[in-house]
């Protein structure tokens, strides 16, 4: 079955769960895709290259005219900072931060940029009930927050953690994150703010497909200076930035646990039984109605209780 | 703010180096300070220590492919830029173009892209370069040992005039 | 109230005065009562003290928390971006309200008219239920207006929360059907009345339908999330089944406990009826929720078995989870065996109690305890706390003013003498 065809049914399905009397519009059925876009643009993110600069996060900073960070971004006491023991994250004001890590043996520290990895079936994506998200032909993941409602859904779903959530606005809190520079850059073709203001290159901005050999080639091309992994190839079924290093991931604070399969696919089997219910469920209640009372009077307040006690 | 961001792009993307590493081998002529100053935008100009990095690498090869009267020495680039021909370039530059994923290049490869795709641009040539050598021999690695922020850097990176109210901070690597 | 009725005062329960005449709408908000003797009452009762206590530090903060956001009154967890809001105010309070469909089921389905007395209470727990569930979500969400989105504006059919909202909205509209008949006797107008009976059955079915697939679907969000929920709590093949089977003696139960405080505590508004099948009906619950907890208990151990996840067991969280299973499953479920046996009705009151609890800690556990297992734990805001109490201290005294009023516990007169 291909891909398109399975996400019309599970969509088909759902929607028509989610009430007898909705018609499920067209537009909702066309909107966004669960296959990678055959020419979408991803980014190889190789590890063993970065130095901690931070001059990415000022560069996303600028570009998305985000809010006055807490340091400046060349302060690197960011990299000692824990937050309920665990290392920072993108927020909503902050849609990609580099984090660094001691890996067992390693002379140097590894550092690690996080920002979306642009998945090519993405959990935010296939979890939002009002479909603010779409998965460009260019390779991004973005949103509209116009229709955003706030119910995070997204933010549970993904599995890297990345959206993050305008608290503090009172009137219109909404999701935000990384969106690739989709507006400014990506749909014209240019590479994203922060792979374009990187020093020493981390990343590697071109199509998925042709930076996959890329890194398929530096592995082979430097014998002993890659594990033999590239994260994010297969990863909740691949994603647009995707990673090479030279320390094993999890010491990296990688997730090396995640599914292969796209997240969706474990809700598949649920979305799969509601047109079931939908269909057997009246004809088998009222079928047990009619048993039921047969021969029996229909009306309220008979109380019929004490011939009935113990069935 | 969009201004910067502009000029940032201008000055990181175009990438036009206008000094050169005139390097020769011992036998050579070659210049004592170069000052490499095409990027500088976030960060000044850097007047690099040609002569002292002669004296203490081993040989030219430490930092560049090749020389002018030499083939060169890099396995993939020798396979077609054939290692019989001796390069009369020596500059960083002259190979490593500012942008070798240009939108273009992306959407209608030229002819022979197929072999250039991982070529590192040229800011990250010279990074890749120098930091990652200092990182082994304990040279100085952080940015602004090299080369001062300017104005400009300092309004990029929220630092010094620019640093938020509230950080009472401390940079340096 | 009780004191009142030595006095020989009588609530409103019918559709005429004694005297014949007709009650006025006043009059029928102060339960037939004079002012004085309402407020009189009002202010002897001890429990609205507690209520009004906790109204007064509540009620300013859930306004704080619409004047200065969410992010004021919560933790502003990334990594937690649902709390207790939605960890309690959702996912615990839809289960315990289950109680609407399967009373209704069992009594316009099955034909058990033997549980009539106690069916418009499941009916009234239901619906409030979720109508607080939707409260605590707007408190959360805090843009009201955008609520209607997944519904008339931009649909994504694809998500199992598209179905969550449409079934909730749904369900709420088909509740509201339900326990509007009592509404229409009260208020005097029949033709309503006449006209939701007739459609009891088609209302009914929609209930189950609507309910099976809404409280499964409850469950199937965390399938979103297989890395983050703790495996023991995680099932990709029976997460829905977890949901819905436990949703059964959770609804069953709450009836239980909401009847056995209400008989307590309320018990002038009760009519004879009510309190003689109660004991009855209390048992026969039980026997239901027992199937139910049983039922549940097994299919919680095959999917530990089916992901071969027994390792676990002999970690903290294992044991966190056989806490779980066996003091708030299994033992409920003997206690339950026990009392129905021998028919000792207070035991399964018990029973009741501890099933609630179960469901609580299965539903907290899930969404918020074992969530990012792997991260780390997050303690809600104080004031998070609080307002979730403030809402439920809302969600009680409006069910409590329902209660006194609508004849729910009681037969309204003019009908059953029909
Ligand atoms: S700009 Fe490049 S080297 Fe600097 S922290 Fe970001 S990814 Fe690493
Ligand atoms: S990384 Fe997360 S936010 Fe980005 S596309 Fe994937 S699921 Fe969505
Ligand atoms: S792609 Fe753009 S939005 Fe995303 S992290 Fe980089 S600069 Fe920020």
């Amino acid at each position: 079955m291909s891909k398109i065809t399975r996400r019309k049914f599970l969509a088909g399905s759902a929607a028509g769960g989610a009430a007898m009397m909705l018609a499920p519009s067209k537009n909702a059925l066309a909107a966004g895709s669960f296959e990678g876009f055959p020419d979408g643009m991803g980014v190889l993110v190789d590890l063993t290259r970065c130095v901690g600069c931070r001059t990415c996060e000022a560069a996303c900073n600028t570009e998305q005219k985000l809010p006055e960070p807490a340091k400046p971004f060349d302060d690197y006491s960011v990299f000692d900072e824990l937050h309920h023991g665990q290392k920072r994250r993108p927020t909503d004001k902050a849609y990609t931060v580099v984090n660094r890590y001691e890996p067992e043996g390693a002379d140097e520290p590894l550092y690690r940029k996080i920002q979306c990895n642009h998945c090519n079936e993405p959990a935010c994506l296939t979890s939002c009930f009002v479909n603010a998200y779409t998965k460009t032909p260019e390779g991004a993941v973005i949103y509209n927050a116009k229709v955003c409602v706030g119910c995070r859904n997204c933010m549970i779903a993904c599995p890297f953690h990345i959206p993050g959530y305008t608290y503090n606005s009172v009137l219109n809190p909404v999701i935000k994150k990384c969106i690739f520079c989709y507006d400014t850059r990506l749909k014209e073709g240019k590479p994203p703010a922060c792979v374009e203001s990187c020093p020493q290159q981390v990343m590697t901005f071109g199509k998925r497909k042709d930076l996959m050999k890329i890194a398929n080639d530096r592995i082979k091309k430097n014998p002993g200076q890659y594990v033999n992994h590239i994260y994010g190839e297969k990863e909740v079924g691949g994603t647009g930035w995707f990673y090479i290093s030279n320390a094993p991931f999890e010491q990296a604070g990688f997730d090396i646990d995640l599914p292969k399969k796209p997240i969706i696919d474990n809700v598949k089997d649920f979305l799969a039984i509601v047109p079931m219910v939908l269909t057997i469920w009246p004809a088998l209640f009222t079928g047990f109605h009619l048993l039921a009372t047969k021969g029996k009077s229909h009306g309220h307040g008979d109380d019929h209780s004490a011939e009935q006690e113990d069935h | 703010m969009v201004n910067v961001g502009k000029r940032l792009i201008t000055g990181l993307g175009v990438l036009v180096l206008t000094s050169l590493f005139t390097v020769g081998c011992f036998a050579m002529d070659y210049p004592d300070e170069v000052e490499i100053d095409s990027l500088a935008n976030l960060y000044e100009a850097v007047v690099f220590d040609h002569a002292m990095h002669v004296d203490a690498t081993d040989s030219c090869a430490d930092c560049h492919h090749h020389t002018t009267g030499t083939p060169s020495s890099s396995e993939y680039c020798a396979k077609c830029h054939d290692g019989a021909v001796e390069m009369d370039v020596v500059s960083c530059q002259d190979c490593h173009s500012g942008d070798p994923v240009s939108a273009e290049n992306l959407h209608n490869p030229q002819p022979g892209y197929f072999y250039h795709n991982d070529k590192p641009n040229l800011k990250a040539a010279y990074h890749l370069n120098c930091v990652g050598c200092h990182q082994e021999v304990d040279g100085p690695t952080g940015c602004e040992d090299c080369h001062a922020k300017t104005e400009a850097g300092e309004k990029y990176y929220r630092s010094g005039e620019f640093a938020p109210e509230a950080a009472a901070h401390s940079s340096g690597h | 109230m009780k004191k009142l009725a030595t006095y020989g005062i009588k609530p409103h329960d019918a559709a005429m005065k004694a005297d014949g005449k007709q009650w006025s709408l006043m009059e029928k908000l102060l339960l037939g009562l004079t002012l004085d003797q309402y407020i009189g009452q009002v202010i002897r009762n001890k429990f609205n003290w507690l209520l009004a206590f906790i109204f007064a530090i509540g009620i300013p903060v859930i306004i704080y928390r619409f004047i200065f956001s969410l992010g004021s009154v919560t933790h502003a967890s990334y990594d937690y971006p649902w709390g207790l809001f939605l960890g309690f105010g959702l996912f615990c309070m839809v289960p315990l309200s289950a109680s609407g469909f399967m009373l209704g089921t069992t009594v316009e389905i099955f034909g058990r008219h033997d549980f009539e007395p106690i069916e418009r209470l499941a009916l009234l727990n239901g619906l409030l239920g979720y109508f607080f569930a939707v409260v605590y979500l707007l408190v959360d969400l805090g843009q009201p207006w955008r609520l209607s989105y997944p519904m008339v504006y931009s649909f994504g059919p694809a998500a199992v929360l598209f179905l969550v909202g449409w079934h909730v909205a749904t369900y709420l509209s088909v509740q509201v059907a339900e326990v509007s008949t009592a509404f229409f006797e009260w208020i005097g107008f029949q033709r309503g009345y006449d006209f939701i009976r007739k459609g009891t059955v088609g209302l009914t079915v929609s209930g189950i339908i609507l309910s099976t697939l809404h409280q499964g679907a409850l469950g199937a969000l965390f399938l979103y999330a297989p890395g983050k929920v703790h495996p023991l709590w995680y099932s990709s093949a029976f997460q829905w089944l977890h949901f819905f089977t436990s949703s059964i003696p959770a609804g069953l139960s709450m009836v239980i406990c909401v009847s056995t405080i209400v008989v307590y505590t309320m018990k002038w508004r009760c009519d004879e009826r009510f309190i003689n099948s109660l004991d009855r009906i209390t048992i026969s619950l039980a026997k239901g929720a027992a199937m139910g907890l049983s039922t549940y208990l097994i299919i919680k151990l095959i999917a530990v078995a089916h992901d071969n996840e027994w390792a676990y067991l002999a970690t903290g969280w294992g044991q966190w989870w056989l806490l779980e299973i066996v003091g708030f499953v299994f033992i409920p479920l003997l206690i339950l065996s026990y009392a129905i046996r021998n028919k000792l009705v207070g035991l399964c009151r018990v029973g009741a109690f501890m099933t609630v609890a179960g469901i609580l800690l299965n539903r907290l556990n899930t969404a918020l305890i074992t969530f990012n297992w792997k991260l780390y734990q997050e303690i809600p805001h104080q004031w998070e706390i609080i307002i979730s109490i403030t809402i439920f201290a809302i969600y009680i005294a409006t069910y409590r003013f329902i209660l006194n009023r609508l004849p729910i516990l009681y037969q309204f007169k003019s009908q059953s003498d029909k």
